[in-house]
């Protein structure tokens, strides 16, 4: 008897899971379908020029492995950082005046924070182009 | 529905004095990156000493909000400061401060940037003490993503060493697959329910049947969280991480991160959840013993004490989840397994970092990870041998140290629950700690019975800091053996009120 309201118990877990298991067979046959399908029924015409980087515009020059300027990174980081502030300083602005004293005050808080990590590249010669 | 017309704004109430540990923590780790800048190289430690004096000053007002003992609610509930809270905002910020001590000497011998270290200590730590206090799914998500970014980086600190390299890159991409897995996994979950707030969570779905919609979102959440905890099968990053990470970053990572992950995992599944048993306590079930067997089955064959330490932590985690996977039948239940966890990640943090503290010491000599460099460590260190043997033997669950209340707690907690599951899962906990017995017991023979590699007796010399750290950890394990009363009635005051 016992082990009879074991196994209705444990047929509800196994009825929680069915959802877990159906999901994942149902993600794995719509990418398998849709790749599927796409190679059945596109044409495949090989041609040289589809297998470089762009198939349309400028050609390119040199491997995919050339160096480039390691500061562009430093600068990429930098970039981020304004772009964060645009982000919340939009939004913010617009309702400016419904935000009052409160929302100013969050807003000059937030910028002295992200002003230090600007503080912390001039710091650590950042800036500097070399 | 919400109006799309844009409602008067109102100014959201502000506890201040609720927010005090977070605000004096974020003002200490501001200053810490900014005298960083401006101090000169042989200055640096100025920035440790700084840190570890600002997490002192965040302890104060979380002593203060305890002795005060009124909860404290912001943002319609999803940031509550109360007994639950503080407990572990006390447990990440002290064991935060014997992180610190433990790296000062790593650091400073390292080559390391030092002040970047603290600062990115200090946030992770922040991240921590913004999860403890996180009732909503939102502010769960942006605490661990604030707990864990500087982690990645501190991973990679050794940066010109390859494993250290590996050790943060497998730990960021597994960290950033997990948070997606999790993110998903509540979207699903806010839109059946249509709100972030716990307490709403569990008066939506109450006890009923699950919708196959929140079966999903809930899984895809603890298999986020699985990973989190390094819960097998999601725990492969786990031993090389803590292997390439350096030292004092892994005793940080396998104590304090993996804690902030089960502050998470009690919030989600006690407040949010738990009417959904169903749902979770199957999966808790395979998952802890999973987590159990195949942690210490492998541990049993590690030779570097880093991984033996690590495959520990996985299994360590494997008792954690028990609790979990019984605490769903009733109200009793739940609070008897949050008691359970709660005692174990507070006795666990201190052995962890204790064993991790005397690995540290012995590794600045001998320069070696592998057990075998322990040989005969008693005729030179006398001191460091008993405090790592109360330390492996804590761990394994001993009984005068602590570590044994604490495994005693969780297999109350199954036994309490008394459902067949419930029991047989104690059995498995069983034979697993007789498995963990072996290899903890085999670090301690190393110790005691082996002869010197090499014969070089030249004693160890333990830097204070170290030696701070060791003193602390140790007698918190000593005291919680002895007087094991007082823990529990810590945990029981910060059960989480279960809806």
């Amino acid at each position: 008897m016992k082990a009879l309201t074991t196994l209705i118990a444990m047929s509800g877990f196994l009825r929680e899971y069915l959802t877990v298991l159906v999901f994942g067979a149902a993600a794995v046959a719509m990418v398998g379908a849709m790749l599927g399908a796409g190679s059945l029924l596109r044409p495949k015409r090989a041609q040289l020029q589809k297998y470089i980087s762009y198939e349309s515009g400028v050609d390119p020059v040199g491997t995919g492995w050339s160096q480039s300027q390691i500061r562009y990174y430093l600068f990429g980081l930098l970039f981020v950082m304004f772009e964060v502030e645009t982000v919340f300083i939009f939004p913010w602005a617009v309702r400016l005046e419904d935000l009052g004293l409160f929302g100013l005050v969050e807003m000059v808080v937030f910028i002295a924070i992200l002003a230090l990590g600007l503080l912390y590249a001039w710091r650590k010669g950042v800036l500097r182009w070399m | 529905m919400p109006s799309l017309v844009a409602a008067a704004f109102e100014a959201p109430y502000l506890d201040y004095a609720a927010l005090a540990p977070e605000i004096v923590l974020t003002g200490v780790l501001l200053a810490v990156l900014v005298v960083d800048l401006f101090v000169d190289e042989d200055r640096k430690a100025v920035v440790a000493q700084l840190a570890g004096v600002g997490l002192l000053a965040s302890l104060l007002p979380v002593v203060f909000l305890a002795v005060d003992g009124d909860d404290r609610s912001m943002f319609s509930g999803a940031y509550v400061v109360d007994d639950f809270a503080l407990v572990f905002k006390a447990l990440f910020l002290v064991s935060g401060y014997v992180v610190l001590l433990m790296s000062t000497d790593h650091i400073e011998e390292g080559d390391y940037w030092k002040g970047e270290y603290s600062f990115l200590l200090l946030s992770s730590l922040l991240g921590m003490v913004v999860m403890s206090s996180a009732r909503d799914l939102l502010t769960i998500f942006v605490a661990l993503e604030l707990l864990s970014i500087p982690a990645y980086m501190l991973a990679g600190w050794r940066k010109r060493d390859l494993r250290s390299n590996e050790a943060a890159l497998k730990y960021y991409l597994l960290g950033v697959l997990s948070s997606a897995v999790m993110l998903y996994g509540m979207s699903l979950v806010f839109g059946a329910t249509g709100t972030t707030v716990l307490e709403d969570i569990a008066r939506e779905l109450g006890g009923d049947a699950s919708e196959p919609l929140v079966a999903l979102g809930i899984f895809f959440i603890v298999v986020g969280f699985a990973f989190k905890v390094s819960a097998v099968p999601f725990h492969f990053w786990a031993p090389d991480t803590y292997e390439g990470a350096p030292l004092p970053v892994t005793a940080f990572l396998s104590v304090a991160s993996k804690a902030a992950g089960f502050v998470a995992l009690l919030e989600l599944i006690f407040m949010g959840f738990f009417g959904q048993d169903n749902v979770w306590q199957p999966l808790f079930w395979v998952l802890a013993v999973l987590t159990m067997t195949v942690g210490n089955l492998v541990a049993l064959r590690q030779t570097n004490i880093v991984r033996l330490l690590a495959y520990s932590s996985v299994a360590q985690a494997g008792y954690m989840l028990v609790p979990f996977a019984v605490g769903g039948s009733s109200d009793e239940a739940a609070g008897t397994a949050q008691t359970a966890v709660i005692v174990y990640l507070l006795i666990y943090a201190a052995m962890n970092l204790g064993a991790f503290a005397i690995v540290m010491t012995v590794a600045r000599r001998t320069r070696s990870g592998e057990i075998s460099s322990y040989g005969g460590l008693f005729t030179y260190a006398p001191g460091l041998t008993v405090l790592m043997t109360i330390f492996v033997f804590s761990l394994a669950g001993i009984p005068p140290f602590g570590g044994w209340f604490a495994k005693f707690y969780i297999f109350k907690s199954a036994v309490d629950a008394g459902t067949g599951w419930a029991l047989a899962l104690a059995v498995v906990a069983g034979v697993n700690s007789v498995i963990a017995l072996f290899y903890y017991a085999g670090v301690a023979r190393e110790m005691w019975m082996q002869p010197v590699p090499g014969d070089d007796r030249t004693p160890i010399r333990v830097p204070p800091a170290l030696g701070a750290a060791l003193g602390i950890t140790a007698v918190a394990v000593m005291a919680i053996g002895v007087y094991p009363q007082a823990f529990a009635r810590l945990g029981d005051l910060a059960q989480l009120a279960v809806r």
